[in-house]
């Protein structure tokens, strides 16, 4: 054997060292998955478990709502708006109607002011504690979702009171709401917040001071004051990471500078602070819900302007002024002036604009929505890149992207 | 003191006494200019304050009034502020000429609530019927009460009961209960139709219209207009009542083509269906009116139409697609190029002319052409033309310069008769005699083919009948007896298996290895109409109306559903298309 050839046994450094590909991975995170609340694809790329980069990928939900809203009269717009933020559409059909009225230079009766309020707030408990629940149960905690779903599933009952839906609550009109609190629903309504407070109290209690829940929340999904002002960020987001922006106190609208209440702010924008954000949030709500019932007093709950709103049925049926007036309202619309407007209200999930231009007919000539989920979805790639796979969900949770105001 | 005083205020001389001073002269000479709420307007003496507040956008609203009827100034609805008037008085905005220097007030208060009060007295003893009515939709109450009113009643007790079904004549019935008396009808039959049957009867709240007792019941060919003319629901037409809604019709601006008189109309249609014409406006040829037979000519286009071409007779007779029907014809037709006789309806439109005579000079080799059309019919006062035929100046312009020689029908009958016809082509099958007659002198012929788009006796005698499409089925010109070429637009899609006329034209060229280059009417027009000087010129994309216009409602880009006018014809809508409805 030449001695130049010979075998040698004994390994070099780099033999020892385990050649593991060393390339990305990317998933798919959606768009059908459990975790993900909206049909959203986030497409991931990932270094063992670390998120190298992340693209949010809308539109299975797009319904061209702008483009729907310009095809009906400005009263049928209503439905299309609650099939925006479907947890909260009290809001939104509230949101919209006020734009509307903003435009016309209508202002609606007093009484009507406080259900609007009701309504809204009602559906932020609802919005709040589905976020709260959504998040425990994603990370193991089963139990604490049951609490906030009972409470939900009250609230809920108690809008299908007013409303007549459990869901898509086409609720209001413009110059006022539709119909009065139902008999005896303000009794109903009062030991239904008794409960709620209770049902919160319980979900705050499993969650806030628990190891797992804080170990799993505190410091991920972090956004600075900075990035989240960049991004657009608005609500519970934006408050979570300092900023005291709330547009029910910035420009009072409907009963709101008549109720006392806080609005609280988080210090570090990260999961543990947008979730107890909301936990004190559901409790502001509960006291405004509280001092609407007290403070409201009997009224009308609509203007009474037949350019406007219908005329009362047996108007319809017994005069020509009454059929003449329900004739036009229906088939042309409620006439708008020409014009242009931005108005917004705090949904759950932050401002909801709406940017509303007429052309003196009965149909919008624009109808664009500034939906608060859109930018908050569009940061997220700033709170998950370079953090945990793990953490995506919680984070996904908090930021509560809805997918029907997000896309549409 | 005093006495100081005294003397040192004598009395300054008097000024002579001021006579009114003297009117300034016109700002504009040779017009009158003056303000209407605030807006600087010129127009020429003479002209009425309504017609002036338009030239500057400001709309006062009026029932009576109608820019071609004489004034009646009874609705009141148009009263306006103006500083010509005297003081604390409003003038009726129809009636009062302009003055140089009046300043018009139409949006005061004191304007307001006049117009509210004409209103509420006017829908007084309305009965509750827009639900039943026709007029629903395109209803003057309606606009100017959410307009002007829009307060809810005050009337206690019941309202005036009138006759509701008071039929008028042939095409018109009243209901007297939803008149508004504005007399626009009893000016129109005295005025236009120059048959003054119609009037006002009994007093007060009891006033009516009504046919004057001696006539029965109205006698003339111009009844529909007063339908149009009617701003509510009070006269309807006969033969629309109750077919279908305003807001669901949509309507292409077209021509009549009962008579050589080529009238503006629109064509309301929904779906496939033709449910009206009304009159479009058209200065040089029918004002603002159409004749009644004209009206509702619109029937042909809805029954009995030819909607599959049919190749063989009698019992052979079979239905085929197109495709089949052109490779069957020009199989036929082959051979006997050179001995085909062409007959040419001047029903037919310009396009449909212009390549159909050219596929009869070019490819069957005619030197002549034989004109049918309908018989001619009876001529009135007014609109209506004896020739029923709307486009023989077209016809005729185009044969010549195809250097074609016009025979007239009687000399075909003849050559039929005598047998020396063989083949016989037909553009159209209208003819100009009993169609039982014609379809037996061409029992004997070789070959007949005829495009068709109402089935008749000569349809049923052909061997290929082409089916064809009406004149609102495609886009096409007209040229009425005074040599106006008017633009028709396409209302909806052929009917069923039936193709443009000059399409036909087209398949039979090109299957006879003669291509037209032609993919529409348009390409029709542009290629072949520079041979024939009188239409070389005609600017058919710029003179065409806007298509698509709603009658009633909204003029805006959607219906009472939501999608534009014309989306279920077309799918693609038209947003090019969108104009005013037609002042009534």
């Amino acid at each position: 054997m030449a001695s130049g050839d010979e075998y040698d046994p004994t390994p070099s450094e780099d033999e020892l060292e385990a050649h593991l590909q060393t390339r990305n991975m990317v998933i798919n995170l959606g768009p059908s998955h459990p975790a993900t609340h909206g049909t959203v694809r986030l497409r991931i790329e990932l270094d063992g478990e670390t998120i190298v980069s992340m693209d949010p990928e809308i539109g299975f939900l797009h319904r061209g709502f702008q483009k729907s809203c310009e095809n009906v009269t400005w009263t049928q717009v209503l439905p299309y708006t609650d099939r925006l933020d479907y947890v909260a559409a009290l809001a939104n059909n509230f949101g919209y109607l006020t734009a509307v009225e903003t435009l016309m230079g209508v202002q609606i009766p007093e009484r009507a002011d406080y259900i609007r309020v009701i309504g809204a707030e009602l559906h932020r408990l609802a919005s709040h504690l589905t976020t709260a629940g959504a998040l425990a149960l994603e990370l193991g905690g089963f139990t604490a979702f049951l609490y906030a779903l009972e409470a939900r599933d009250l609230l809920t009952d108690r809008v299908t009171e007013l409303t007549g839906a459990r869901l898509t609550t086409s609720f209001g009109r413009i110059g006022g709401v539709n119909r009065d609190l139902p008999p005896g629903w303000v009794e109903k309504l009062t030991k239904t917040l008794n409960k709620v407070e209770e049902l919160a109290a319980e979900v705050d209690a499993l969650l806030t001071r628990n190891r797992i829940f804080t170990d799993r929340t505190r410091g991920t999904g972090v956004i600075t004051k900075e990035d989240a002002l960049d991004f657009g960020f608005t609500g519970p987001c934006l408050r979570a990471c300092g900023v005291d922006y709330d547009v029910r106190k910035a420009k009072p609208y409907w009963a709101y500078s008549k109720l006392t209440f806080n609005t609280p702010t988080g210090n570090n924008g990260d999961n543990f602070d947008r979730y107890y954000l909301r936990v004190l949030e559901i409790k502001e709500s509960l006291s405004m819900v509280r001092q609407c019932l007290v403070q409201m007093q009997p009224g009308p709950v609509m203007i009474d302007d037949w350019r406007i709103t219908l005329p009362p049925k047996e108007d319809v049926y017994g005069s020509i002024e009454g059929v003449i007036a329900h004739f036009k309202l229906v088939m042309e619309g409620v006439p708008v002036p020409v014009g242009e407007v931005y108005h917004s209200t705090e949904s759950p999930n932050g401002e909801l604009g709406w940017y509303l231009r007429s052309d003196g007919t009965g149909r919008p000539y624009k109808c664009h929505v500034r939906a608060p989920g859109f930018q908050i979805l569009a940061g997220l790639k700033r709170m998950c890149e370079g953090r945990m796979l793990a953490d995506l969900i919680p984070t996904f949770d908090t930021i509560n992207m809805i997918g029907g105001e997000v896309e549409q | 003191m005093s006495d100081e005083k005294k003397v040192e205020a004598a009395p300054p001389k008097p000024p002579p006494p001021a006579g009114p001073p003297a009117p300034p002269p016109p700002k504009n000479p040779g017009m009158i200019t003056f303000t209407v709420d605030g807006k600087e307007v010129i127009a020429a003496p003479g002209t009425n304050m309504v017609e002036a507040a338009k030239q500057v956008g400001v709309e006062i609203p009026y029932y009576c009034y109608h820019p071609r009827l004489t004034i009646a100034a009874n609705c009141r609805m148009c009263l306006v502020e103006s500083s010509g008037a005297p003081p604390g008085k409003l003038v009726p905005a129809c009636q009062t000429a302009i003055g140089e220097g009046v300043a018009i007030k139409t949006d005061t208060q004191k304007v307001k609530d006049q117009q509210r009060s004409v209103m509420e007295f006017l829908l007084l003893n309305h009965p509750v019927d827009c639900s039943i009515c026709d007029q629903a939709g395109e209803c003057k109450l309606q606009d100017y009460y959410m307009r002007y009113d829009f307060k809810p009643s005050q009337l206690e007790g019941g309202k005036i009961l009138r006759n509701k079904r008071k039929v008028l004549g042939d095409l018109v019935v009243l209901d007297q209960e939803r008149c508004v008396l504005c007399t626009r009808c009893v000016r129109f039959m005295e005025e236009v139709a120059q048959a003054p049957q119609l009037g006002v009867f009994g007093r007060g709240s009891h006033e009516v219209i009504d046919v004057a007792p001696h006539f029965g019941k109205l006698e003339s060919n111009y009844t529909g207009n007063i339908v149009d003319i009617c701003p509510v629901g009070a006269l309807l037409n006969r033969d629309f009542r109750f077919r279908a809604r305003a807001w669901f019709l949509s309507a292409a601006p077209s021509v009549c083509t009962g008579c050589s008189r080529g009238c503006s109309t629109f064509t309301d249609f929904m779906g496939q269906d033709v449910y009206r014409y009304r009159p479009r406006e058209n200065e040089a040829i029918n004002k603002s009116w159409m004749c009644d037979e004209g009206r509702l000519s619109y029937k042909q286009i809805n029954q009995n139409r030819v909607l599959h071409s049919v190749l063989g007779r009698g019992a052979e007779a079979k239905e085929a697609h197109p495709g089949e029907a052109v490779k069957y014809a020009a199989m036929k037709l082959k051979p006997l190029a050179g001995g085909v006789a062409v007959m040419a309806s001047p029903v037919a439109s310009n396009e449909d002319l212009l390549a159909g005579l050219a596929f009869a000079r070019d490819v069957l080799k005619a030197k002549e052409i034989y004109v049918s059309g309908r018989p001619q019919g009876k001529a009135d006062f007014f609109l209506m033309t004896a020739d029923k035929n709307p486009n023989r100046k077209g016809l005729e312009w185009i044969a010549k310069a195809y250097g074609l020689a016009i025979k007239p029908f009687g000399d075909l009958t003849a050559a039929l008769d005598a047998g020396s016809v063989k083949a016989l082509f037909a553009i159209g099958a209208d003819v100009p005699e009993a169609d039982e007659t014609f379809a037996k002198r061409t029992e004997r012929l070789e070959l007949f083919v005829v495009q068709a788009t109402n089935a008749t006796k000569v349809t049923a005698a052909a061997n290929v009948v082409l089916a064809t499409t009406s004149h609102v089925e495609d886009e096409g010109t007209f040229t009425q007896e005074a040599g106006i070429t008017q633009r028709v637009r396409r209302a909806f899609p052929p009917k069923g298996a039936a193709q443009p006329s000059w399409k036909w034209a087209v398949d039979l060229a090109l299957e006879l290895g003669n291509e037209i280059k032609a993919m529409s009417s348009r390409d029709i027009f542009r290629s072949m109409s520079a041979a024939v000087p009188e239409l070389k010129d005609f600017a058919w994309d710029k003179l065409a109306p806007m298509n698509q216009t709603r009658p009633g409602i909204s003029t805006m880009a959607a219906g009472a559903d939501g999608r534009p006018p014309g989306w279920r014809e077309q799918g693609v809508p038209n947003m090019h298309g969108l104009s005013k409805p037609q002042e009534t």
